[in-house]
């Protein structure tokens, strides 16, 4: 491969060798690898610190304490936020489910959600209310029609996936959540785990209530998940655990929460990777240049144009680069077990690509009829990996089915 | 087959594999080496071995003869999870495996009577989920979903065999009753399991069919096969396989307990430190496979450990016998120098009727952990005097005994009863 991305060299994962061969990481929806800044920050905080936080007087501890507030004034200058209004948990999954969970609907609470959703983002809300989906046309782009028709029913809440992780598609979330707020009072929950990876995004401007993400998908660390909430809302909010560390006062007949964000934060925080995560914010600032962007859509043409000029393969999401991020989902033939191809492009190529259904049953099913192979770019990937990996794709399937790949070739 | 012949055979393969698999020329080409230069015994040990990595890096483009594809006819594939060394993606055709098989149960007079002209034994496995093909043949299936185009039928296994629940074990016992086997395949450690299960249920484990029982995946203990042996009676014949999912049977037991090695499909080789070893020295088995048309496969090393005995067996097999060492990774390293392997821990352990299952543990401070399951019939002064043999078995380094009602599988679900965090990490 020529011309190596400047930034690889970050990574130190990327030297890894299987059976003498490089590897290549294309699974970064799942998760994306740790720049050494990031792993750097965690292991500081073990090696020279290591005590808990907002548990005591001594000086260690409010040397960490000051450590893991500091990184929440790194997350939420990032996203235009205060700092109260960030809640730190341990990913996505648990600050939708916090939402859902703490808005105490009634029962026969009117949801309105997308069919392109991750079941982070349809469960929970399943769960608490009645879930009505908005359709999306054949590539994966939202039905606005049928968008508005739901809002019409005066949803109290609105699920919004701002990225797909099958589709890769970017909703206009902005003229979304415009036409909510005209419609009806629902309160707007946006999903943004695929979205603010690749952009940055401005709550102030943005007018949603709660927002969701994953540090682990933005170069941080695992077990870190960012509730944004605006502070009125967060103050309406019921808790989902209790215990310590979110409490001012108890005695023997009640206790005093403590005030947002720290009563959502039961419990001792995993602090080392809190502080990581300021790592992560801050190298992803610096890595927001003209040329990343430029970059990513380099490696998005790419992904697309390879699945697009191959007729065996066909693509879950639409055939151009406008709106979505660096990922493709393929479907292979019928007669091709994508588990076993996404093995042998590990084992036998060095690419690291997903399969499945992608915690997105409904809409894989759906649109594609089975699983499907996903492959997700991100920053430190170059357009040579996008070639290799369609290369070691053709190849593998005229081992598997050669008749499949002779079609192919004829059509 | 005269060692001229095979010999012979061997070079065949050799010129069979440079001229068709891609990565065999590029291995004999990095070393200097054609066919036509492998003329003596002496050349063909100057073909490095080649090992799981290459055929795992190389398959299928790399490693599979010109004119085949994995959807050939006859070519069955499978995969095997795990990180490192046992990662395995590879395919092999159904016929060698088939004859593979019939020279391995070939020494056993007990299995004389399985393979009856025009019909094939209708076979069970009960072995850990990642060795099963099935997707993890877990709980949620019916028979008829685990039955493979074979006809086997896979039953399910939990991953973590001490802690398979009572509905999953009454599963397998009703399913065993139900397919009315000839042959049961199953890893031992997990077979002793399901019968102590089926004693204290008071279940049978039997088939209106003559039964027979082979064992492999993991090293046979004496301990298991002694719960197998009291459980299942004299009449069903019992053989140990040595066999790896990517070559079938290397080899099996003969009818006087003794292994002996597959020479007919394989010329194998026992080496250490790049020498072949004399008769009654441990080497890492490499094998060479003699005809197969789909992988052929030069000088592999398969990471099993074995110690040729270079006697011959009054079974009146003349398939070379060997003693059982154990994987490479699975060593324990003494402070010392020494190695001691997993045969010798487990004939060191022996029988021991008052033990259920033990899993001797080395550390990576090279200290061993041996825990075990006592049974009832257990006395005060069995511990001590395990102990002391172990002790004297494994010092300098120190052991520890720790009697427990648990231990855990290994996360492909095998239970080994012999590992060593040294050798493994060694190994990475
Ligand atoms: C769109 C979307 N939402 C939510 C999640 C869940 O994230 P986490 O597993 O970090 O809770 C994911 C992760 O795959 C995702 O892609
Ligand atoms: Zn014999």
């Amino acid at each position: 491969m020529t011309a190596r991305n400047a930034v690889r060299d970050d990574f130190p994962v990327l030297r890894r060798e299987f059976d003498g061969q490089s590897i290549s990481y294309l699974d970064n929806a799942a998760t994306t690898l740790k720049p050494r800044p990031v792993i750097r920050a965690i292991t500081e905080y073990y090696e020279t610190n290591g005590a808990n936080i907002h548990r005591g007087k001594h000086r260690l501890s409010e040397e960490a304490s000051d450590a893991y507030e500091g990184a929440r004034v790194v997350i939420a200058r990032h996203l235009g936020a205060a700092a109260n209004e960030v809640v730190l948990l341990r990913n996505t999954t648990e600050a939708l489910n916090l939402v859902a969970g703490g808005l105490d609907l009634p029962p026969d609470a009117r949801v309105v959600g997308c069919l392109d959703a991750h079941h982070s983002q349809l469960l929970p809300w399943r769960r608490v209310g009645q879930l009505e989906l908005t359709r999306l046309d054949e590539h994966g782009r939202l039905d606005r029609d049928h968008f508005r028709t739901l809002l019409r029913g005066r949803p109290h809440v609105v699920a919004l996936t701002h990225c797909s992780n099958v589709t890769g598609v970017v909703h206009p979330v902005a003229e979304l959540v415009a036409e909510i707020r005209a419609a009806c009072d629902a309160v707007i929950v946006l999903d943004a785990a695929q979205s603010l990876p690749h952009q940055r995004i401005d709550v102030q401007e943005l007018d949603v209530d709660f927002m969701a993400f994953s540090m682990h998908k933005m170069l941080g660390p695992t077990g870190v998940g960012v509730l944004f909430g605006r502070s009125e809302r967060l103050a309406r909010l019921r808790p989902a655990s209790v215990g310590g560390g979110m409490v001012d006062w108890v005695d023997l007949d009640g206790s005093v929460d403590r005030r947002i964000p720290y009563r959502f934060e039961a419990g001792t925080p995993a602090i080392a990777s809190i502080i990581g995560s300021a790592a992560a914010i801050r190298y992803l600032e610096a890595q927001d240049t003209p040329e990343r962007h430029r970059h990513a859509q380099e490696l998005g043409a790419a992904l697309i144009g390879g699945a697009v000029a191959r007729p065996g393969v066909r693509l879950i999401g639409p055939p151009d680069s406008t709106d979505r991020i660096a990922l493709v989902s393929l479907r292979l033939d019928d007669s091709i077990p994508t588990g076993e191809v996404a093995r042998l492009l590990s084992d036998s190529y060095g690419y690291m690509v997903r399969s499945g259904h992608m915690c997105a049953q409904p809409l894989v099913s759906g649109m594609a009829g089975g699983e499907v192979l996903r492959v997700a770019a991100y920053l430190y990937n170059d357009v040579s990996e996008i070639e290799g990996f369609y290369q070691a794709l053709d190849e593998l399937v005229s081992w598997i089915a050669p008749t499949a790949a002779m079609e192919g070739k004829l059509a | 087959m005269t060692d001229s012949l095979l010999f012979d055979a061997v070079r065949e393969e050799i010129a069979y594999a440079f001229e068709n698999t891609a990565f065999f020329r590029k291995h004999m080409e990095a070393n200097g080496l054609r066919p036509e230069d492998i003329r003596s015994l002496a050349d063909f040990r100057r073909i490095p071995p080649t090992s799981k990595g290459h055929y795992r890096r190389g398959f299928p483009a790399g490693v599979l003869a010109k004119g085949y594809t994995l959807t050939s006819p006859n070519v069955m594939r499978f995969q095997s999870s795990g990180t490192s060394g046992e990662r395995l993606n590879s395919a092999i055709m159904s016929y060698d495996l088939a004859r593979r098989q019939a020279t391995g149960f070939g020494v056993h007079r007990g299995f004389d009577g399985l393979w009856q002209p025009g019909s094939r034994p209708r076979l069970c496995r009960f072995a850990p989920p990642n060795c099963s093909d099935v997707e993890c043949a877990t709980g949620f299936s019916t028979m008829e979903d685990r039955i493979l185009a074979d006809g086997t039928l896979v039953l399910t296994v939990a991953h973590d065999l001490l802690a398979t629940p009572e509905w999953q074990i009454v599963k397998a016992l009703d399913e065993i009753e139900q397919y009315q086997p000839d042959l049961l395949v199953v890893d031992p450690t997990h077979f002793a399991f399901l019968t102590r299960w089926a004693r204290r249920l008071g279940r049978k484990i039997t088939s209106p069919r003559k039964l027979h029982m082979v064992c492999g995946y993991t090293l046979m203990t004496r301990v298991a096969r002694r719960q197998i042996e009291e459980f299942m009676g004299p009449e069903v014949p019992i053989g140990d396989m040595i066999g790896m999912s990517e070559l079938g049977y290397l080899g099996f037991q003969c009818h006087l307990g003794q292994r002996h090695i597959n020479d007919r499909e394989f010329y194998p080789e026992f080496v250490r430190d790049d020498r072949p070893v004399e008769n009654g020295e441990m080497g890492e088995l490499y094998v060479t496979t003699i005809d197969d048309g789909l992988i052929p496969r030069i000088r592999y090393a398969t990471g099993d450990w074995f110690t040729p005995t270079g006697e011959a067996c009054p079974c009146g097999s003349d398939l070379p016998v060997v003693r059982i060492e154990g994987r490479g990774t699975h060593m324990v390293r003494l402070r010392d120098g020494r190695v001691v392997t997993p045969g010798a821990v487990d004939a060191v352990v022996g029988d021991a009727p008052w033990l259920d299952l033990y899993k001797l543990e080395q550390g990576e401070d090279g200290d061993c952990t041996f825990r075990y399951l006592p049974n009832d019939t257990a006395r005060p002064g069995d511990e001590a005097a395990l102990e002391a043999r172990l002790a004297e078995t494994l010092a300098p380094n120190r052991v520890r005994l720790e009697s427990v009602g648990y231990v855990s599988c290994e996360r492909s679900g095998k239970f080994q009863s012999c590992v060593s965090h040294l050798s493994a990490e060694g190994a990475r």
